[in-house]
């Protein structure tokens, strides 16, 4: 049956060609189906891995949002750390090259603006069109942003394409090195280092803030802020003008004494505490050197302290093997005796002059010399003290060591043999738990056998029989010695115990040492021990506990724990936290403690006071000094200081100065207290104003000039409940005059005073024995420099005298 | 008797005249998708470039509308006249392509538009309808003859030059393929024999694997990228990853968009990889989209109404009332489904990558003007139609 349609003329799609596109269909069809096949395979096995693929490639997804690290304000609310926002240059190259008219005006603005080098981004951009994130340029200031913004919205400044800024704060320390070792400085990501940053880092630290996008119910991106949460800021307990002003005596003092017989500092160590006797806040503590908290890694602020080696121990000025400097290998170590050391000519030659065992210890480290070019060989010494060519030898991480050892708080991480200024302890110890009366005389000769040692006074010719009082106002070893004899070491020790000595005082700030293994047991003491510890010989401490303690014994006995912060609040100002004043304890009875202030009031006022020195004009202060040898015994290296308060009557503040080795020489230049007592007069006459402390004591003429020249007022006019001249004190003679006229009111038998008539030696100004030809203070007939025979051997006490290696230093930053 | 019954053909194909609305129907819904598609594929991009997030849907609906006017000319106009101008097609498809030389305008690297009174032309486009016309008529002419090895290669050897004209003066090889592809078609529909189709197909898949061998050979001996543009298309394919950000960027970021789609994808305009990371995805990665916000459930109701489409068109072909307008309806329906295949190929990772766009859907006027015509050709076709009474 043929189609109807087909006339035979036209042309007819076949049964054929039918067939043939019914295959083709199916062709068609297998195709689609197979096409199918893979969407489904796609879509069922990789369907999550490119869900959560699309999700990432999203670039708003995630964006850190920095938190603010809190401030750091002193008593009144000065800066003394804070954070500020600066901001880093950020590039999108794929958003510049979009169009090509954007590239010369934002290249244009980058340079005006910030001073970049245009060709090395161009190299960039060339390199890497489709970047996203090149940091150009770090932290830079607001207005240097403002700027850049600023162009950005002028006439023609939309062409500037493909710039913006990341947030960052910065931590600025805006008076550089002051309180330096108090506030610590933060490295990397606001780590807080050393001291306040360190141990409130985590009160400081806030939360850092989030931005990111997310797929809600119904697919949409939506973008979430979770702003940063900024750290609390701290008040702390000290006083920025108190605390600059003992940075500048401890400076003046380094200034006088630099270079003097070492080249070196003015000494090893020098610091200052300056504390609140009836609530243990810290109102100043310092120490020198010091280093700028903007820049802690500044090696130049070494130069001058003493060095130490890669592993962070003191360094001993001995010849060192070096097998390779300036790429000489060939150089082999040679006798150390063919060195020439100009530099340390002179201390060679007074060490020779005083005693051989000197010559070792006092070569000095400038004697490094560098491996010269041509070969010559040439010996080099280890150095004593940080100079320039010491800095150039150091590999990174000893220079690190030694900048570690600058960082550290000297005032509460090392530890010494505090001396004569634990004698008020001694016999608040034997007067409070009833051991001695106070009426008690002894008989000081000049040296006390004790076992088998013979320990010396400093008088060696003895300073015949002394009250309690006197004891303290001397300074008398053997009268102390029979003080804590009549003690027991139990007694004695129980309150070394109850001072604190041997714990932490847990002062807030990082690096506290531990000392308890520094201090006898009952167990370990021998009676030698006990002799020794009387005067502060044998054990070791740190200023803080030192000064801890001390304020207990003149505050009628409260042991308050020592604070540097008084005050946590918000980055918004509210306060959220108070820290009162905390009484750990009561060490004495407030009766001993009016006693104890008597003694230490004569130290300052007693004619045979060793602490006159340390009065500042127009006050009475009250306090002790200390001459503490150092190890090994008979070195001739000293630890001199002053503990003392203010006012005398009423003590409203203490202070401690340490100079540890003064850089005066050995043996008996370095036994002196008054380079502490100086310190603390220096201090005191400007802090007492200052902190409305009027004065009571008349002034001579000198004093009154004195004040002139400091710009000082007299304040015993405003001193409304100020006594008339009291009579007890004789005109303060600021120098130190032999009073050989005025007669001492001893009421016991005047002791023999045969130093009196030793001939004076015009050099240094001491009297000579003619027996011994040793030199003999002409006011007090101390023996100077006189080893005091102290025993070694069996004591805690290890020859590191600041504890560096013993203590639980802090923990070292990278 | 012989004018009777052409009188009473006439009375009934009057009486009995057919319109094949499910085609226009199919097509419709399709135009419309489309440009649903190109509005939510390419406003991101648009607002971002032109500040009008319907620039690219404005210009798409300019093109549909005088698409819809030209096919419904076409499909009113007897398609029998057509017979007369196959040279003429043939001709005018050369010019349009030398025309690019001076006037052609130049994007992403590649000149394939002319202007003609304000309006862009692709001539692929002219050319790929226009050898469906001459095809469609030279071999409805050659009859038995075309079934020869002669005939055979001598209609393969009119398309050629056409097809290489296009590949080197464009530089656009899909266009080439698909022109020798619908020529290829329309000749295995109009002969009878398998034999010479299977050794055809058998050898390109040969060639190419071997042209894919020696790339990939070449390439690992030079450490690289050689083998130049369309040598690194190929490596791109092989392994996408390791050109994820170069030139598998845009088919492995299609890929991404296919897989997080899901099955029934993220809604109606939720596509994330349209916001800059599928590079223009109103063209040929259209099908991405379709798949990342309407799921594998959308992408196959979608590939459905094209087989739809294209069973509209075998129907009309095996109804045509003579052998031209059959092979035209072959040739419209080869044309369609090489694109809608190869488009989906490319977008799933399956061949290497190439610009073909997906019919009716992807942005761009010259191709949905010149398809819309092709189909005003079908339906001229369904309308010779003679319903038979049986």
């Amino acid at each position: 049956m043929a189609p109807a349609y087909n006339d035979g003329k036209v042309k007819t799609f076949t049964p054929r060609m039918r067939k043939k596109l019914r295959v083709l269909f199916i062709i068609i069809l297998a195709a689609f189906v197979g096409l199918g096949i893979r969407l489904y395979l796609i879509t069922r096995d990789k369907g999550d891995e490119y869900a959560r693929l699309v999700l990432s490639q999203q670039e708003y997804d995630s964006k850190i949002i920095p938190y603010r690290r809190g401030d750091i304000y002193d008593r009144n609310g000065m800066i003394l750390a804070a954070s500020n926002k600066v901001y880093n240059v950020i590039l999108d190259c794929s958003i510049l090259m979009g169009k090509d008219e954007y590239l010369e005006p934002t290249l244009g603005a980058l340079q005006s603006v910030f001073n970049l080098d245009i060709s090395e981004i161009r190299q960039y951009i060339t390199a890497n069109p489709s970047s996203r994130y090149k940091i150009l340029a770090k932290r830079v200031s607001y207005e240097q942003m403002m700027a850049f913004q600023d162009m950005k919205n002028a006439e023609g400044g939309e062409l500037i394409k493909g710039v913006w800024f990341e947030d960052e704060y910065v931590r600025q320390y805006p008076n550089s090195t002051l309180g330096c070792d108090i506030i610590g400085f933060t490295s990397g990501d606001n780590i807080g280092n050393f001291g306040l940053e360190q141990y409130y880092n985590s009160t400081l630290s806030g939360t850092n803030g989030r931005e990111y996008g997310y797929l809600n119910e119904d697919s949409d991106l939506e973008r979430t802020v979770i702003p940063a949460v900024d750290g609390y800021s701290i008040y702390s307990t000290i006083d920025i003008n108190i605390q600059s002003t003992v940075e500048k005596y401890l400076a003046d003092f380094n200034e006088e004494y630099k270079n003097k017989v070492n080249i070196a500092n003015g000494a090893e160590n020098l610091a200052c505490i300056i504390m609140e006797v009836d609530t243990g806040n810290v109102l100043a503590m310092a120490q020198y050197p010091v280093y700028d908290l903007n820049d802690p890694r500044n090696t130049d602020r070494l130069i001058g302290a003493r060095q130490v080696d890669i592993e962070g121990k003191k360094t001993t000025g001995k010849p060192i093997e070096i097998t390779s400097i300036l790429g000489n290998a060939d150089n082999e170590m040679i006798d150390p005796d063919a060195v020439d050391t100009t530099e340390s000519a002179s201390q060679d030659e007074e060490g020779a002059s005083e005693d051989a065992q000197e010559t070792e210890n006092t070569a000095d480290g400038s004697t490094v010399t560098t491996v010269t070019a041509d070969g010559e060989p040439m010996l080099i010494t280890e150095s004593l003290y940080v100079t320039e060519d010491s800095l150039r030898l150091m590999d990174d991480d000893t220079k690190y060591q030694n900048l570690n050892s600058l960082w550290k708080n000297y005032c509460i991480n090392a530890t010494y043999e505090p001396g004569s200024v634990s004698k008020p302890f001694t016999v608040a110890a034997a007067l409070d738990s009833g051991s001695i009366t106070g009426n008690e005389y002894y008989n000081c000769e000049g040296k006390l056998k004790v076992g088998d040692h013979e320990i010396k006074c400093h008088n060696t010719y003895g300073d015949g029989y002394l009250s309690v009082a006197e004891a303290i106002e001397r300074s008398c070893n053997v009268a102390l010695m029979h003080i804590s004899f009549a003690c027991g070491k139990e007694t004695f020790l129980k309150y070394q115990h109850a001072f604190g000595f041997g714990l932490k005082t847990n002062i807030d700030l990082a690096g506290e040492s531990r000392t308890a293994s520094l201090v006898y047991t009952p167990n370990t003491m021998r009676q030698t021990d006990l002799a020794t510890n009387s005067f502060g010989q044998g054990y070791n401490c740190t200023m803080i506990q030192m000064i801890s303690a001390f304020c207990s014994l003149i505050n009628g006995g409260n042991y308050y724990e020592p604070h540097m912060v008084s005050r946590v609040v918000t980055s918004d100002g509210s306060t959220i936290r108070n820290i009162e004043p905390r009484v750990l304890k009561q060490t004495i009875s407030p009766t001993v403690s009016n006693t104890i202030i008597d003694y230490c009031n004569l130290v300052v006022t007693g004619e045979y006071g060793t602490g006159k020195t340390a009065r500042p004009a127009g006050y009475m202060i009250g306090g002790k000094t200390g001459t503490a040898e150092t190890l090994p015994r008979g070195n001739g290296e000293y630890v001199v200081s002053f503990m003392g308060y203010a006012p005398a009557d009423d003590p409203e503040i203490a202070i401690y100065v340490v100079v540890d080795r003064p850089n005066v020489g050995t043996w008996g230049a370095q036994a002196d207290a008054k380079y502490a007592t100086r310190i603390v007069r220096n201090i005191l006459t400007d802090v007492l104003p200052y902190l409305h402390i009027y004065m009571t004591e008349p002034l001579s003429d000198k004093e009154k000039a004195e004040l002139e020249e400091k710009n000082l007022t007299d304040t015993h006019e405003y001193n409304t409940a100020a006594p008339e001249g009291t009579e007890t004190m004789e005109d303060a003679s600021l120098e130190e005059t032999p009073e050989e006229t005025q007669a001492p009111e001893e009421v016991h038998e005047e002791p023999e005073e045969p130093w009196r008539d030793f001939a004076i030696d015009p050099d240094t100004g001491y009297a000579v024995d003619p027996n011994t030809g040793a030199y003999v203070d002409p006011q007090t007939g101390a023996t100077i420099g006189l080893d005091e025979n102290l025993p070694g051997g069996g004591a805690p006490v290890t020859a590191d005298q600041d504890g560096s290696a013993i203590g639980d230093a802090p923990d070292q930053i990278q | 008797m012989a004018t009777n019954r052409f009188a009473i053909r006439k009375a009934n194909e009057k009486r009995n005249r057919y319109f094949d609305i499910n085609l226009l129907m199919a097509v419709i819904f399709l135009l419309i998708f489309g440009l649903v598609m190109v509005y939510s594929s390419s406003s991101y991009d648009a607002y971002l470039t032109f500040g009008n997030a319907s620039y690219y849907l404005r210009k798409q609906i300019f093109a549909t509308l005088a698409g819809l006017v030209l096919m419904i000319l076409v499909a009113l106009w007897p398609y029998r006249h057509l017979e007369k101008m196959a040279w003429l097609a043939y001709v005018a498809s050369i010019v349009f392509i030398f025309l690019i030389i001076p006037f052609g305008h130049e994007a992403n690297g590649a000149k394939r538009w002319i202007y003609i009174g304000g309006v862009s032309v692709q001539p692929a486009e002219i050319a790929k309808a226009a050898m469906i016309v001459f095809l469609a008529c030279i071999i409805s002419r050659m009859g038995r003859a075309v079934s020869t090895w002669r005939g055979f290669a001598m209609v393969l050897g009119m398309v050629a030059p056409i097809s290489i004209l296009l590949w080197a003066v464009t530089s656009n090889a899909s266009s080439a393929i698909i022109v020798m592809g619908i020529a290829v078609v329309m000749l295995f529909v109009s002969t009878p024999d398998y034999k010479r189709y299977i050794i055809g197909a058998i050898g390109v898949a040969v060639m190419a694997a071997l042209v894919v061998v020696i790339i990939v050979t070449n390439a690992s001996r030079s450490g690289g990228s050689a083998g130049g543009y369309r040598g690194d298309r190929i490596l791109a394919w092989i392994d996408p990853e390791a050109y994820a950000s170069g030139k598998a960027f845009q088919t492995l970021q299609a890929r991404y968009a296919i897989g997080s789609g899901g099955f029934f994808g993220k809604g109606l305009g939720e596509s994330m990889q349209k916001l800059g990371f599928i590079p223009e995805a109103q063209n040929d990665m259209i099908f991405s989209v379709i798949c990342e916000e309407l799921g594998l459930f959308g992408a196959l109701a979608l590939l459905f109404m094209f087989i739809f489409l294209l069973w509209r068109l075998k129907i009309i072909a095996d109804n045509a009332s003579d052998l031209f307008g059959a092979l035209l309806v072959v040739g419209v329906m080869g044309h369609i489904s090489i694109q809608v295949i190869l488009n989906i190929a490319v977008v799933t990772g399956t061949i290497p990558n190439t610009g073909i766009s997906l019919p009716f859907i992807s942005y761009g006027g010259s191709a949905t003007f010149f398809l819309l015509a092709e189909i005003g050709l079908a339906l001229s076709v369904a309308r010779g139609i003679q319903l038979r009474d049986y």
